[in-house]
């Protein structure tokens, strides 16, 4: 089964994603790959992926045609409206799509990330063991960069049969965080407060990271030093020069020189990739072997 | 055996997340701890710990990411002590000559470093032909390589104002160091060549040539 997939509108940062390019961190590239990793995973049991990349948009979605040949299709992560030829489907969900369907991605009620991933392989190279875009490196997916409109993707092979992916529940509550590497270079009082203290997402947010606005002024004339520059994560919570909180997410820089007072534990990574601006965020710090715990109660 | 490789000097493992430790050897730029941090992340890649996944050398702290479904941190910690111990003074390292153009359209900023050192231009040319410098890490951006450490009296602060855009092959100064980069980027630090050689080749695997610990040489070409 093969299908050429014609973008008709590919909206910004609809890029091509798999599991992530691990493994690179010292050669200077982070790992892209998923902001909703969880998300990606169910759309390819919709989907009855075999592997390869999916495509990753944000809440402007897509649309896109089925300009030759045929192929599975699933789809997850936050809330999207999707119709297939103008009919609505569920969301999440997936259909067998045909020679001239179209198919088309709105925004719904929650969530910055969706995915919908095919039953064959897209036909991208690899680079570095990885078809994961990172605008960054110029790296992966199509040419290293977000789809276009008129983009066309060829999708082969056969999938392993589309069938239903657990539905998951939202998640509500604390992010869930470990102090982090430079936790003892703010003062004492400050932990104590930025435990519990009210923090919102901002519109500056994107693969490379996430802007927050700190409510309280918890770090409002905190003495902030430039530091040696160390190796950088997801979900660290790094605090710039003048106090503004930016949670790095998979497109982070390899190293920074920012302090981090903690980093967000992986399992709720995901959730929190899926914020709106505006979404209220209060941190809750954890142990890593508590975090531990979460994370195999999260799998997969 | 001296006593200082049976008692190593007290490190920090520090988890960072929920995935990953940090071993950092000192808080502040130092040659010492750099050259331990190369060495150490030399011995745990070849004498891979079960669960360690990944292993990133910094200036002067490594990061271990590590599988938390196979091993712990605490189980980790342990295992990096034991290998900190025979993390031994000897690396083999390559030797590399760069060739770069210093100054002009190349190396915008090069006048303003000499100027500021008290020396002519072609004086800190010299200065960075001759020095034979090691490669301390890789960061920043994909290949981008900080090089060090320069001697004392070469040691300048960064630009007040950043450039939003180098680009690949740019030769920068600051900080006691000359970086490299391999792609377009940012910078603060002051331009003063540009080399054809890129350190980053995402079409080979590795794509990066140079490592840490690595000599580096510049040779001045027109």
């Amino acid at each position: 089964m093969t299908a050429r997939v014609l973008f008709e509108r590919a909206g910004p940062l609809t890029t091509i994603q798999d599991a992530g390019r691990f493994g690179y961190l010292g050669a200077g590239i982070s790992a892209s790959g998923p902001m909703d990793q969880r998300a990606y995973r169910r759309a390819g049991v919709w989907a009855g992926a075999t592997g390869g990349g999916g495509l990753e948009f944000t809440q402007a979605g897509l649309d896109l045609v089925v300009a030759e040949g045929a192929c599975d299709a699933g789809w997850d992560g936050g809330d999207f409206v999707l119709a297939v030829n103008d009919r609505l489907l569920d969301w999440p969900g997936s259909a067998h799509l045909q020679e001239g369907d179209r198919l088309s991605i709105r925004p719904g009620a929650h969530g910055n990330y969706g995915y919908l991933r095919f039953g064959g392989r897209i036909d991208v190279p690899e680079a570095l063991g990885s078809q994961s875009t990172s605008t960054r490196a110029r790296l992966g997916g199509l040419e290293g960069r977000a789809l276009r409109t008129g983009d066309v993707l060829t999708v082969s092979g056969e999938g392993k049969g589309r069938r239903p992916a657990s539905v998951v529940p939202m998640e509500a509550g604390d992010v869930r965080f470990i102090w982090g590497i430079h936790a003892d270079f703010f003062a004492g009082d400050l932990r104590v407060r930025f435990n519990g203290a009210p923090f919102r997402i901002t519109r500056t947010l994107d693969r490379m990271g996430v802007r927050l606005q700190d409510e309280s002024k918890v770090f409002e004339g905190a003495s902030i030093l430039s530091l040696v520059s160390e190796p950088v994560l997801p979900g660290d919570i790094q605090i710039l020069g003048d106090g503004t909180p930016i949670v790095l997410m998979r497109d982070h820089q390899p190293t920074g020189g920012y302090p981090r007072i903690g980093t967000i534990i992986a399992a709720d990574l995901d959730r929190f990739a899926q914020m709106r601006p505006g979404t209220p965020v209060v941190f809750a710090p954890v142990t890593v072997d508590h975090a531990h715990q979460l994370l195999r109660r999260a799998a997969p | 055996m001296d006593v200082r490789a049976r008692y190593p000097q007290r490190v920090d493992i520090l988890p960072l997340g929920d995935t990953t430790l940090l071993v950092r050897f000192a808080k502040g730029l130092d040659d010492e701890a750099n050259l331990r941090t190369i060495r150490l992340a030399k011995v745990l890649v070849d004498d891979l710990a079960d669960g360690i996944v990944e292993v990133v050398p910094s200036l002067v702290s490594l990061l271990v990411r590590y599988d938390p479904s196979v091993t712990d941190p605490f189980r980790l910690s342990g295992e990096i002590q034991l290998r900190l111990g025979r993390a031994g003074e000897a690396v083999c390292s390559e030797e590399h000559l760069l060739h770069v153009r210093f100054g002009g359209e190349d190396g915008p900023d090069l006048e303003d470093v000499a100027h500021t050192l008290g020396v002519s231009p072609e004086e800190f040319i010299l200065s960075q032909t001759t020095a034979r410098l090691r490669v301390l890490a890789t960061g920043f951006a994909p290949g981008f390589v900080y090089c060090g450490f320069h001697e004392a009296w070469l040691h300048v602060p960064r630009r007040t104002i950043v450039r939003p855009e180098v680009p690949a092959g740019s030769v920068l100064f600051a900080a006691g160091q000359t970086a490299i980069a391999a792609t377009e980027v940012p910078t603060g630090w002051h331009v003063i060549g540009r080399t054809d050689f890129r350190n980053f080749q995402p079409s080979q695997d590795p794509p990066t040539l140079l490592r840490p610990g690595d000599s580096i040489r510049f040779g001045a070409i027109d």
